[in-house]
């Protein structure tokens, strides 16, 4: 009977609001306290009342890039392939077909998708860009990543809101265990899609400030996960990836090993789409079976992370379930978001991943993520030396 | 490691709804290629596609108010389940992988004609809700108390397949007993103007592996399987209906749009595929091919099944010839084509082909479904970003 594959993670890349590099940016971000959400400066919000999110400086990530490929590629491919070559270079892996990529992200190239169809309806058929086709479909993102790294493993792309780099992470882990891969990037990205987005967001009142169900919007603008005065996420934008790798081969290689993946789950509480029930309890929780899995009691966490987006009822519903299989933990909750510093987008899960990897001094940490509709997601790091 | 196997199959095509009916258009060799009437077509070159007809999209039972396509995944999600005989117990515990590219983009669309075109506001913004595609994912899991993994994987035209093999990962693993997966698109204007725009659409219903063939036709379908235990299918009395045998998924990292002119990556899809299934290549009896009809795809395909099969030696067809090309849907609808070839033993055929390729050394099964002993079939699947997947089912 073979032993199953540990995990580890070797390497991290990161590009948002905050700055790009490896683990040095990661850990400079974790020590960060003043938020990165400024006034949108890429287009005009001066209609709307969310002003507010989390922008990639553009003249930073275009440095890391030739001209040739910075017109090659969209600027979320561009966001991709910069933090998946940051992780690549921090881990020092190598390419081909042992190494997978998952890509998690919330809503893809849309930007492409809009300009495609405005094309479109601008001249007609001669309008329609055979370039700008394959951004529409949400993989563009890996197909660039693959090409410009040589990932000749899986790739996936998971699409999911909220907790996208969750799953990618526990879906990338899961490719290991299971013999695709023997390394894999695995992490997340969105960008800000630009005015129209934001309009559509504000209309459907999914930013800071939420609308309430009567219709008002209530409170100051701003992203304040798990506080009291919580009325909506901030967008963000940028990528973070993390490289896995099976813990022997990477051994093995003389690789750094900063942490041990030791559990990665995904589940589905079934509620109905977009609903965030508070009252909602999880009898097959994720979180529980991470931990068994992994062997850690839950007394053992030395810290806790959460994807607190500052959406009233998704951060009431997700501390409800952390009380509801930890108890209460005034060490622990509320959790560490991200989300306040550099906004909400599909690689914040990946970037508290990789934060939580640099801060194991005080025991294991778990990386738990809930999505409204019921996606949960659970994730559990620990020391290499720990076990 | 346990052994899979498919429990149960639940198809909406555009032969309409139910698998029973998918599989009659396919026995019959019946081209379900039409001319579209969801969408404007004036001024392309194309305006032909596999749409799922109108009587049978009334009749599938869930409101209209849906997205397209979450009608159809619903639907389809539904016939699995119930084939599979599954109760609410067995769907708390299963996971629920999707494959999916467009998602409600085709009312999302309507909204964004509606507002450019008038310049007001309009009222079927709501519709933005069910634009993305995990938005199938939600919507059937709530519906059918799905309580295990819920995933949604976009690797394009391979969306389908990659929603199998992954999730039959999760079950040969011992994640979870069972799984429900498939593949779903509704048909969609940037679709079909997109691949108008990349020229790489046939102006009369594709041909694939032929001569003269000028490309591909777009269709729409939602296909699911259900995935399990083998065990535990056997212990609860279920059907089995194929076994799983073995999933290939690798990437070219070659180009965003183009093959790997050698098949690289393909080929190497399904060397991992016959590796998992510990079978060697003459053990394959048949091969449903990914086979689009448009020129590169088919000799590729072509040179890389002669590669790991041998040139000449099994029957392949396409049965997108049929159905057309169902985007995220392909996969998982050819997974069923093949696992209901091996039940009936019957190849489906490759439609519209008059004279074979001289590059493509295969028999392509013409026009006529053709009587065979088929024991093991191997079906392949690729996409834009050079996303590759091959699956071999069993009797």
């Amino acid at each position: 009977m073979s032993v199953p594959r540990r995990v580890v993670v070797t390497g991290m890349g990161t590009v948002s609001a905050a700055g790009l590099g490896g683990r040095d940016m990661v850990r400079a971000l974790h020590a960060r306290r003043d938020s990165a959400l400024r006034p949108v400066r890429g287009f005009d919000t001066s209609a709307l009342p969310c002003h507010l999110a989390g922008e990639v400086d553009d003249e930073a990530l275009d440095a890391l890039f030739d001209r040739d490929a910075a017109r090659r590629l969209s600027r979320i491919c561009r966001l991709t392939v910069a933090a998946c070559r940051l992780a690549v270079e921090d881990a020092g892996v190598d390419a081909g077909p042992s190494l997978g990529l998952v890509v998690g992200t919330e809503y893809g190239d849309f930007r492409s998708s809009g300009e495609f169809a405005t094309g479109f309806l601008k001249r007609g058929p001669s309008g329609l860009s055979p370039m700008l086709f394959p951004g529409t479909v949400m993989n563009a993102m890996g197909a660039a990543a693959s090409i410009a790294i040589g990932v000749k493993g899986p790739t996936v792309t998971v699409n999911q809101v909220t907790v996208s780099s969750e799953i990618a992470l526990a879906r990338g882990a899961a490719l290991i265990v299971h013999g695709r891969a023997e390394a894999v990037l695995a992490g997340g990205v969105d960008e800000l899609c630009g005015p129209v987005y934001q309009r559509l967001a504000h209309e459907l009142g999914v930013l800071s400030p939420m609308r309430r169900p009567d219709g008002q919007r209530e409170g100051v603008e701003g992203c304040r996960p798990y506080a009291p005065d919580h009325n909506g996420p901030a967008l963000g934008e940028g990528a973070t990836f993390l490289v896995l790798e099976d813990h022997e081969l990477a051994r093995a290689r003389g690789a750094t090993i900063l942490a041990e993946l030791r559990a990665a789950r995904w589940g589905n509480i079934p509620v109905a789409p977009y609903a965030a029930p508070v009252a909602r309890r999880d009898p097959r929780s994720v979180l529980r079976a991470s931990l068994a899995e992994a062997r850690v009691p839950g007394t053992a966490l030395g810290s806790c992370w959460g994807s607190g987006t500052g959406d009233p009822a998704l951060d009431d519903w997700e501390l409800a379930l952390l009380h509801a299989d930890l108890g209460e933990r005034p060490d622990l909750f509320p959790p560490r978001s991200a989300v306040a510093l550099v906004g909400q987008h599909g690689g914040i899960g990946a970037l508290r991943a990789a934060a939580a990897t640099l801060d194991l001094a005080a025991g294991p940490a778990l990386v738990h993520g809930l999505a409204r509709g019921g996606c949960r997601a659970a994730l559990v790091l620990a020391s290499p030396a720990g076990r | 490691m346990s052994r899979v196997v498919v429990s149960g199959l639940g198809v909406v095509s555009p032969y309409g709804s139910g698998t029973k009916t998918f599989w009659a258009g396919l026995a019959a060799g019946a081209c379900a290629i039409r001319p579209i009437t969801l969408i404007d077509t004036e001024g392309f070159r194309s305006r032909v596609a596999a749409e799922v007809p109108g009587d049978a999209m009334a009749g599938l039972g869930v409101s209209p108010r849906r997205a397209r396509a979450d009608r159809l995944g619903l639907a389809a999600a539904r016939e699995a389940i119930a084939d599979a005989g599954l109760g609410p117990a067995d769907r708390a515990e299963a996971a629920l992988v999707i494959g999916a590219v467009g998602g409600g983009m085709l009312e999302g669309e309507t909204w964004y004609w509606e507002e450019t075109r008038t310049g007001r506001p309009s009222p079927r913004i709501t519709a933005l809700r069910s634009i993305l595609p995990y938005t199938h994912a939600e919507t059937i899991g709530w519906r059918l108390g799905i309580g295990g993994p819920k995933e949604t994987v976009v690797m394009a035209c391979a969306s389908g397949a990659a929603s199998i093999a992954l999730a039959a990962d999760l079950v040969r693993e011992g994640v979870v007993p069972l799984a429900l997966a498939g593949g779903v698109d509704a048909l969609t204007r940037i679709c079909f103007m997109g691949f108008n725009a990349l020229k790489l659409l046939d102006p009369d219903p594709c041909r694939p592996f032929d001569r003269d063939r000028k490309g591909m036709s777009i269709g729409e379908a939602a296909a699911f399987v259900v995935l399990e235990d083998f065990e535990r299918c056997r212990a609860r009395g279920a059907r089995e209906v194929a076994k799983l045998l073995g999933a290939g998924v690798s990437t070219d990292a070659h180009h965003v749009t183009s093959p790997h002119p050698e098949g690289e990556g393909m080929a190497r899809a399904m060397t991992l595929a016959l590796d998992a299934a510990r079978l060697d290549p003459g053990a394959v009896d048949y091969v449903n091919a990914h086979g689009t009809g448009t020129l590169h795809n088919d000799r590729t395909e072509a040179r890389a099944i002669a590669r790991v099969l041998g040139a000449g030696r099994v029957p392949i067809s396409s049965t997108k010839s049929l159905v057309g090309h169902t985007m995220a849907a392909a996969g998982s609808l050819e997974a069923v084509a093949s696992i209901l070839a091996l039940h009936h033993g019957l190849i489906p055929p490759t439609a519209n082909l008059a004279e074979v390729d001289p590059e493509i050394p295969f028999d392509c099964v013409p026009n006529i479904a053709r009587p065979a002993p088929i024991e093991i079939a191997l079906t392949n699947s690729f996409g834009f970003g050079g996303q590759n997947v091959s699956l071999i089912f069993g009797r």
